[in-house]
């Protein structure tokens, strides 16, 4: 691991227009750091050595002009490869888009480069997006930074990896079941997932359209907070993107947590629902609460683990729609043409481009929105989701933030879970915040046992607030993330 | 084999149009729509961005322009108006389809319940219903030849189709006659056309047909027999529906004395037209019908159209030109025939109307006389519409004034409109400068008379022995004499003084 001292996007932005560091100076920093660890961490599957080092003589000649560079400038972000930027190639951790450059940037990156950040490499990812341990990667597993035998979670994997490895203090992910929060809490980062709408989808390859959200990984709640400004707000290539005002996430400052009603749904808590050491950690976070004056509520929400059923039929039938683009006649990979016929082209291409998870939620979502099955499952599914909806703005008039573990269990062993289902039910607490399109974030509180080689990982906690309540999810979080004071130092 | 005698037979086809709107831009994004004629000419794949192509990563976004073009239409059939519709994904596999599914709206279309009158061949009134007429995005085109006319071993895909807004029109089973269906598509595209939502060049594909067609038959034996549906894709102009409907006729009947398959679930078969023999051919039996697993798309939102948004493109809607045409024959005395003509270019229609306006005394039918015949060949000739050569309804109303005081001659008209194409001066104004105008010196024209009397003699004979017909002779030669500055009425009420008396 690096050795280099850590600095948060908001320390680096400040020095770089404070003329303290030029921006040169933490661009080379984050090289070295990156070609120190990432051989063994894997995070980044392309870093764009030339290119960041060339903006960040652009941003040092802006600060040498006088001009403001933005208010992350010279900060460098790592960005999941299923979002587009002109560097580079754009793969979703994919065989079947091996090789293909996109000619734009997604809204998101165009944003945080306006704002003087540097995209600095693109990070692993499940393909697609689908996974829960960035192992259903084409082009290689991810370790977890803190026990390099344990996944760093996904399916925003790399992204979190490399901030919790200490590469870089920001990454971007996405989330459409719980894919920056659970990957933020195995490797002990902050990872945001916003309300469905506050930033612009436009550039991040679809996965569940209705469900993705775009959100950061950083080491404090207050860059989290930084990244989702710069990025967030309506975006006119997004039409499902919100006219909300994006100051509306900046958090509410200084939150007394004495005044505020947290909710702990019995659901999340339950005996025998999670680790130990998890359980532990989410009693000694609501005992601090406590006694700092927070009102802790109990709350119901009987339809927490029907979210995986609901989220395994709206997803995968987005999915095998989402994905049809990728028939090798425009663009990516395409099986060599034996003349058997189009159709056996598309199938071949396909069978041979995509993984098997991938091409297992393609097949479950053609099922499920097949003549004669669509009202069995598809359309169950909107209802029940209609209902999970419901269950939260019930569960939010009586408490201002939901509380509880963002996983039940830590980071686990590389192929620890071979069978779907299992990997499936990861998301279990992270998913409906997607369904009912309300914001999540997991921030880091304690490390679990160690084991007998005296590894430990990271806990983290999960806090979700109504639809566009960022402002004050995050002002909660950061007044918790004070009292918590968690150590992101890496062991030896 | 079935053998029973018919005892009726009669046809059946409902109507599903596709219309390819000429807005700007393409229905998702902004990237030049090739039904617009700016671009129409467009080369291979320029009309091309990252949301056509479907690159990853990319959203489409709604064409308000075509969301109002299609409100304006269904206002125009009567239909209803949805206040909620939304977009649907239809799913399947095909080259020239980039996303792999279309946008299309599935079971909220934007308008509904509509109908349309048509006046047929035979002189009837018929109401065709209208189901719903909703929105979508039209496909690429495959194609196998090269830039250039050379053939390519293989498909070539052009993407500059893709996602032009299509509106697609769907009709009651109300028809019993092809001659109907090719009335109503006239009749549509009229209409179409009128309201400016496309250009309907039916060559360009601007306007597609699909007719489904079937039989009832009653049985001498008293049964009574619907054959199966089928369903004639793609049809791009009017004799092929034509052809495609007659011939179904004469084929489903043979076909079900072979088969004897009636009309059930399952029994509706897709066919294509070949346009060289004229007759249909089978594309595929619904057996292997697709299974387009519709969702909605969740990409775009659900269009809302609150009563501002309805009232605004509702006062947009002008008078249809079935309305106008019945005006003109019932208050300005026209033709049938030629109120046809006027209608059919909103431009050609609005410039009569204002002159017919600005002279208020009747002269509509001369009005029109001159807008469909001098007008008309000369735009004819210039390759533009006759509302598109410059000349303003005042000044047609001036040309009539000048015609209606015997100041111009019919000679002189083709003259004084080229002067008017490229000016804004009044009719009279030019008609004077350049000597246009009749000349009424009687001595002149008594002179003249004289002149062709004594050139004609056997011609002038013939009229004083009442042959009238030989007076066009002795016309011509006095409009030659003069040079055209006379005006032919007024010559020929001078040689039949002469002559007659």
């Amino acid at each position: 691991m690096t050795n280099a001292p850590r600095h948060t996007c908001t320390e680096i932005a400040n020095a770089v227009r404070g003329g303290e560091r030029t921006a040169v100076e933490v661009i080379e920093e984050t090289l070295a750091a990156i070609d120190a660890s990432n051989e063994s961490i894997n995070a980044f599957r392309e870093v764009f050595h030339e290119e960041a080092m060339e903006t960040a003589r652009l941003i040092d000649a802006k600060v040498a002009r006088g001009e403001d560079p933005g208010r992350l400038a010279g900060v460098p972000v790592g960005i999941k490869d299923n979002i587009a930027t002109t560097e580079g190639t754009t793969t979703c951790g994919s065989r079947i888009l091996e090789g293909y450059r996109s000619p734009f940037d997604a809204t998101v990156v165009e944003r945080l480069r306006s704002e003087g950040a540097i995209p600095i490499g693109r990070t692993n990812c499940d393909e697609f997006a689908m996974g829960s341990s960035t192992e259903n990667c084409a082009f290689g597993t991810v370790r977890n930074p803190w026990d390099t035998s344990r996944v760093p979670g996904g399916s925003s994997g790399g992204s979190a990896a490399a901030v919790g490895s200490g590469m870089v203090p920001a990454a971007i992910g996405s989330d459409t079941g719980g894919s920056i929060r659970q990957p933020a809490s195995f490797c002990g980062c902050v990872g945001l997932k916003p309300t469905y709408g506050r930033v612009s989808r436009y550039g991040l390859v679809a996965f569940g359209s209705s469900l993705d959200q775009i959100g950061p990984f950083t080491r404090t709640v207050e860059d989290a907070t930084l990244l989702l400004e710069v990025m967030g707000g309506r975006d006119r290539r997004d039409s499902t993107s919100a006219d909300q005002p994006i100051k509306d996430v900046v958090p509410e400052s200084n939150v007394d947590l004495a005044g505020m009603r947290i909710g702990v749904p019995r659901q999340y808590v339950q005996s025998g629902a999670n680790d130990p050491d998890v359980q532990a950690c989410v009693d000694d976070v609501v005992a601090r609460i406590e006694s700092l004056g927070g009102q802790i509520v109990e709350i119901d929400l009987p339809l927490t683990e029907t979210g995986i059923s609901t989220y395994y039929v709206i997803a995968p039938a987005e999915a095998s729609s989402n994905l049809a683009r990728f028939d090798g006649i425009r663009y990516g990979y395409r099986a060599t043409d034996d003349g058997s016929g189009l159709e056996q082209l598309y199938a071949r291409t396909r069978a041979e481009g995509f993984g098997p998870e991938v091409q297992r939620r393609v097949m479950l979502g053609t099922y499920v929105l097949s003549s004669g099955y669509y009202d069995a499952y598809y359309k169950r599914a909107l209802q029940v989701r209609r209902l999970i909806k419901d269950e939260f703005d019930r569960a939010f008039k009586s408490c201002d933030i939901l509380l509880g573990p963002t996983s039940p269990f830590t980071a686990f062993e590389l192929g620890g879970k071979p069978d779907p289902m299992s990997m499936y039910l990861c998301d279990v607490y992270t998913v409906n915040a997607n369904i009912a399109g309300i914001c999540g974030v997991s921030i880091p509180a304690g490390m679990d046992q160690a084991d007998a080689d005296g590894r430990r990982r990271p806990i983290g906690i999960h806090l979700q607030a109504q639809a566009f309540e960022e402002s004050k999810l995050l002002g909660v979080t950061a007044a918790l993330e004070k009292v918590l004071a968690f150590d992101d130092t890496l062991p030896g | 084999m079935n053998d029973v005698a018919i005892r009726t037979k009669r046809l059946k086809v409902g109507l599903e149009i596709h219309v390819e709107l000429q807005t700007r831009s393409k229905m998702f994004t902004r990237t030049p729509n090739v039904a617009h004629p700016d671009f129409e000419d467009a080369p291979p794949n320029t009309l091309v961005d990252p949301v056509v192509a479907a690159l990853p990563g990319t959203l489409p976004v709604m064409n308000r322009a075509a969301v109002e073009m299609s409100m304006l239409v269904g206002l125009a059939l009567g239909c209803d108006i949805a206040r909620f519709s939304k977009w649907d994904r239809k799913n399947y596999y095909y080259p020239d389809l980039p996303k792999g599914y279309q946008i299309s709206q599935y079971d909220l279309p934007l308008c509904h319940d509509g109908e349309f009158m048509i006046r047929t061949d035979e002189g009837d009134d018929r109401r065709i219903g209208i189901i719903r007429a909703h929105l979508e995005e039209d496909t690429g085109k495959l194609g196998h030849d090269l830039p250039g006319g050379s053939t390519f071993e293989g498909s070539l895909v052009d993407l500059n189709r893709a996602g032009t807004p299509l509106l697609e029109i769907v009709t009651h089973p109300d028809f019993d006659r092809a001659e109907d269906v090719v009335t109503f598509g006239q009749e549509l595209r009229v209409l179409c056309r009128f309201l400016g939502v496309t250009q309907g060049v039916m060559q360009r594909g601007h306007m597609r047909f699909e007719p489904n067609i079937n039989l009832e038959m009653e049985l001498e034996d008293g049964r009574v027999v619907k054959t199966p549906i089928v369903e004639v894709k793609n049809l791009n102009s009017f004799r092929a529906v034509r052809g495609a409907i007659e011939h179904e006729y004469d084929r489903q009947e043979v076909e079900w004395r072979e088969t004897g398959r009636e009309m059930g679930p399952g029994a509706k078969s897709t066919y294509g037209w070949d346009d060289e023999k004229m007759v249909t051919v089978l594309q595929r039996e619904k057996e292997d019908a697709h299974d387009y697993r519709y969702f909605p798309d969740p990409d775009l939102v659900p269009v809302v159209v609150d009563d501002a948004w309805l009232e605004e493109v509702r006062a947009q809607l002008p008078e249809l030109p079935a309305a106008r045409r019945t005006r003109y024959v019932d208050d300005f005395g026209l033709r049938e025939k030629d109120a046809v003509v006027l209608v059919e270019e909103r431009g050609l229609s609005e410039l009569f109307e204002a002159s017919v306006a600005t002279l208020n005394d009747g002269s509509a039918v001369a009005i029109a006389k001159l807008l469909l015949n001098q007008c008309a060949k000369r735009a004819n000739e210039s390759g533009c519409g006759v509302h598109q050569l410059g000349i303003s309804a005042d000044q047609i109303a001036g040309v009539i004034k000048l015609r209606e005081a015997d100041e111009l001659g019919t000679q002189s008209i083709d003259a004084l409109l080229a002067l008017l194409s490229g000016s804004d001066d009044s009719a009279r104004e030019l008609a004077e400068r350049e000597g246009l105008l009749v000349i009424v010196d009687e001595s002149q024209l008594d002179a003249w008379c004289d002149e062709a009397i004594a050139a004609n003699e056997q011609a002038a004979e013939d009229v004083r022995n009442g042959k009238m017909a030989a007076i066009g002779r002795l016309v011509g030669h006095v409009m030659k004499s003069s040079g055209g500055s006379v005006d032919a009425k007024s010559v020929q009420a001078g040689l039949r003084k002469k002559l007659t008396n």
